[in-house]
């Protein structure tokens, strides 16, 4: 109750925590149950026989197409979004930049109040006459549109789900954009701010562009299926005449592509900040990097209609579509071999958030070389609709912002809550998730090589594709190994906020604000004097500062001895672009 | 299962004259980017043995060297990665898979509409008359036959939900969307029976929508033509408004 009505940015941001974590494990159950069915079609899930007593525990293709669709929607805006965006985001902005709050604190308040009430129609949506929603997380109309195919309140219900985590998604972008903008601490200039803060605002910025788009897409065919519009619906035997449903697949994916960045970008900043923390080092090419950043998020629009290469579209669209996306890797390798080369002469301290970084950087890098091929017209066709585009997506999406978001909340815990999670159980938990990833993405990526259609409740209906079960069924154990491992952090979690160590005030020992400033947790107005900022994030191993203060990291607010007194207007200069 | 299927790791068999310009395509691209994830994971791990905790780190965020270094090696990966993807992929859209010249060109082009409905794929033949629309029009259920070696025109739509029609082991896939009419063409380069799919989920029985695709001898061929167009005559029913959803065949887009 008390989240739902604090406007505190840190409870905020904790609440979206416990929101997210929760979708998080009702995703991930849905994703073992999908891989049940995949490497077992048909038998009884061991316990499942009072939520499905007709069939003895057995998935129904009902059953089925309840789970995928839901999984995928509540993965990406109801675990994902929240986790990176919702707590990481809330919490570490306005410290990071040293503010004292968000810029709008009782607009957070409001965005995570129209979360959690489209999160309680998702929840409602399961237990409703004829289930849940079912037309895939795309929800393409006419199957998402229409009474007759997609029978039932439930659709209804998650839709305008989806609309209320879209609504939150805006506000809270607004917000951080503004806090950005706005409420950075004296000095705090652009190029002082940490990649982690870069890539959450890039992430807000898209956010305000295209999160309308889906609201609207999502609108619009809650107008034909609710008040009988017909948008989406042309040619439609129940129908007749209209609309387009194609100009829904347009709109669904100006917003679906930016949304991998969406769910990235925040994932990227932070592996860019741990790789420097941990290897004692500033990054490597910090303006690069960030101009790498920048040019994803404006292309990222322009990119969309490569996953339309196959719905009949006009050549022309087509080769220009191949041309961007394919430009588009371009500034992701900058990117990536920046990261590379910030540990490259570094002094690499292989911490919790650091080998989860590390584990990023592996998983996004092999997401990011399996999306090649769908970026060009002739190999996305064999691959179009595969499970090579579901390895692929997961990969980056799933995998990389995953362990990104457990590399955050490792590193931001002892700040969120003043104690340290157990460093064994966390290293255990990031090394084997990012492993059984590796395994379980990797095992798609191959059924999907082999032509494995995605979504099928029963792919062996195809004799072309009998020969993959046990593929499949290998790929399922990996999955359950992958979601058992996860009870090491549930452990972790329990044990550490009854019983955990109090946490040092810096225990990684680096310069942010939110280390240096503030106390773990830090109160209401996060720091008794707004701090005034002298020097960039990652300034670690500094030859003066280990010579005046006999160690390797200096807080970013934290004046040398002497400098204090060298500060006058002729040493200025020296600094360079104060800000 | 014969051992062509039966690979794990490798594309379902190609049965078709063109799909081998992919195949090759892909198989130099995993190539490419199988050598590319080990150059790079390999230095990853590389750097974080050779600097775990090592005495002193750089003190500063790259030199200019250093920074042209990963410019340069950013655009020459992008150069010969992307750039053989982006050539070859042209090539076979503008050669092949955009390129209406060869079915229209082509002297025997069979001309075919493929309606997609939950959760079947009904398949229609001009019939003897070489015209759609008329009573000797040929419709099948889920049995798609055309001739080996010449091209077949698809002009595909659909009459509920969007379906997406997939012929694996020819490298086709093309969206049926309510309300457009859209086309796409292959040629058969071997006899035998393979199948059609769907890959868009289209509702419950979407994993069924399993329909099969026979490759017959041209003369095969039109002999079960010619039989099928006499029958589909003789039990034409003007009334049948469900039979009737062929459309007048259009132009190459
Ligand atoms: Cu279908």
């Amino acid at each position: 109750m008390k989240a739902l009505l604090s406007t505190d940015h840190k409870v905020v941001a904790r609440a979206y925590l416990w929101a997210g974590l929760g979708f998080l494990g009702v995703g991930g159950l849905m994703a073992m149950l999908i891989r049940w069915q995949w490497g077992w079609p048909g038998r009884p899930v061991p316990g499942l026989g009072w939520a499905l007593p007709e069939s003895g525990g057995a998935l129904t293709p009902p059953a089925y197409t309840g789970l995928f669709t839901m999984h995928g929607l509540v993965m990406v805006f109801f675990a994902i979004t929240p986790l990176l965006i919702g707590a990481l985001g809330h919490f570490v902005i306005p410290l990071a930049v040293g503010a004292r709050g968000m810029a709008f604190p009782r607009l957070s308040a409001w965005s995570f109040r129209v979360f959690a009430a489209g999160g309680a129609l998702v929840l409602v949506s399961f237990g409703v006459r004829l289930g849940t929603a079912s037309a895939g997380w795309t929800s393409y109309p006419p199957l998402s549109a229409a009474h007759v195919f997609t029978p039932g309140v439930g659709q209804t219900l998650v839709m305008v789900g989806v609309v209320c985590a879209a609504v939150s998604s805006f506000l809270g972008a607004v917000n951080f954009v503004v806090t950005v903008v706005r409420c950075r601490a004296p000095g705090m200039g652009w190029g002082r701010l940490p990649l982690t803060v870069w890539g959450l605002f890039f992430t807000s910025v898209l956010n305000l562009l295209f999160v309308p788009v889906v609201a609207v897409a999502t609108g619009l065919v809650l107008m034909d299926r609710v008040v009988g519009t017909r948008f989406f619906m042309a040619g439609a035997a129940v129908t007749g005449g209209g609309g387009d449903p194609l100009l829904y697949q347009h709109l669904f994916w100006m917003f679906g592509h930016p949304e991998v960045y969406i769910l990235i970008l925040p994932a990227w900043g932070m592996v860019g900040d741990f790789v420097a923390f941990f290897s004692r080092k500033r990054a490597h090419g910090y303006r690069g990097t960030v101009v790498a950043m920048g040019a994803v998020t404006g292309l990222s629009g322009l990119v969309y209609a490569h996953h339309l290469f196959t719905s009949g579209m006009a050549p022309m669209m087509g080769r220009a579509f191949m041309t961007l996306t394919l430009i588009i890797s371009l500034p992701a390798m900058v990117m990536f071999l920046n990261w590379l080369m910030t540990v490259w002469r570094g002094s690499v301290r292989l911490t919790v958030p650091m080998v989860a970084a590390l584990g990023t950087m592996v998983v996004f890098g092999l997401g990011g070389l399996s999306g090649l091929a769908l970026g060009a017209v002739a190999t996305d066709i064999p691959l179009h609709g595969t499970m090579w585009v579901v390895g692929h997506f997961h990969l980056t999406m799933a995998a990389a912002s995953f362990l990104a978001v457990f590399a955050g909340l490792y590193f931001w815990f002892p700040k969120m809550f003043g104690r340290h999670l157990h460093t064994g159980l966390a290293m255990g938990h990031v090394v084997s998730s990012a492993v059984l990833f590796v395994a379980v993405f990797g095992g798609q990526l191959m059924a999907g090589y082999a032509g494995q259609l995605r979504r099928l409740y029963d792919p062996y209906q195809y004799t072309f594709l009998k020969h993959l079960l046990s593929l499949n069924q290998w790929t399922s154990v990996a999955a359950f190994a992958l979601g058992s491992a996860q009870l090491l952090f549930v452990v972790n979690l329990v044990w550490t906020l009854r019983r955990g160590r109090v946490a040092e005030a810096n225990p990684w020992q680096v310069g942010t604000l939110e280390w240096t400033c503030a106390p773990s947790p830090p109160p209401e107005d996060n720091y008794a004097e707004v701090p005034e900022v002298l020097r960039g994030p990652h300034e670690l191993s500094q030859p003066e500062v280990y010579e005046r203060l006999g160690r390797d990291w200096i807080g970013q607010a934290e004046a040398l001895p002497e400098e204090s007194k060298a500060s006058t207007p002729e040493a200025q200069p020296a600094l360079g672009g104060a800000g | 299962m014969d051992a062509a299927s039966g690979r794990t790791l490798a594309l379902p068999e190609d049965a078709s004259a063109h799909g081998h310009r992919i195949d090759a395509l892909l198989a130099t691209n995993h190539r490419l980017e199988g050598l590319l994830a080990l150059v790079v994971l390999g230095w990853l791990a590389l750097a974080v043995w050779r600097f775990h905790k090592a005495r002193r780190a750089a003190a500063d965020g790259g030199t200019r060297r250093s920074r042209t270094l990963v410019l340069a090696l950013a655009l020459v990966t992008f150069g010969v990665v992307d750039g053989t993807l982006f050539v070859r992929s042209l090539g076979y859209v503008d050669e092949v898979l955009w390129n209406f010249e060869v079915p229209v060109k082509h002297p025997d082009t069979v001309r075919l509409e493929v309606n997609a409905r939950q959760w079947t794929w009904e398949a229609r033949y001009a019939g003897e008359d070489g015209r759609f629309g008329t009573a000797d029009d040929v419709v099948t259920w889920s049995d798609v036959r055309v001739p080996v070696g010449v091209p077949v025109w698809v002009q595909l739509s659909s009459t509920d939900v969007v379906h997406g029609l997939a012929l694996p082991n020819f490298r086709v896939k093309l969206d049926a969307v309510p309300g457009r009419v859209n086309q796409t063409w292959f040629q058969a380069a071997r006899e035998g029976t393979w199948e059609v799919a769907c890959y868009q989920h289209c509702g419950t029985s979407h994993y069924k929508m399993r329909g099969t695709l026979t490759v017959m001898a041209p003369e095969a061929y039109r002999a079960w033509l010619r039989e099928a167009s006499r029958q589909a005559t003789r039990a034409y029913d003007a009334a049948d408004s469900a039979a009737h959803w062929g459309w007048a065949w259009k132009e190459a887009p």
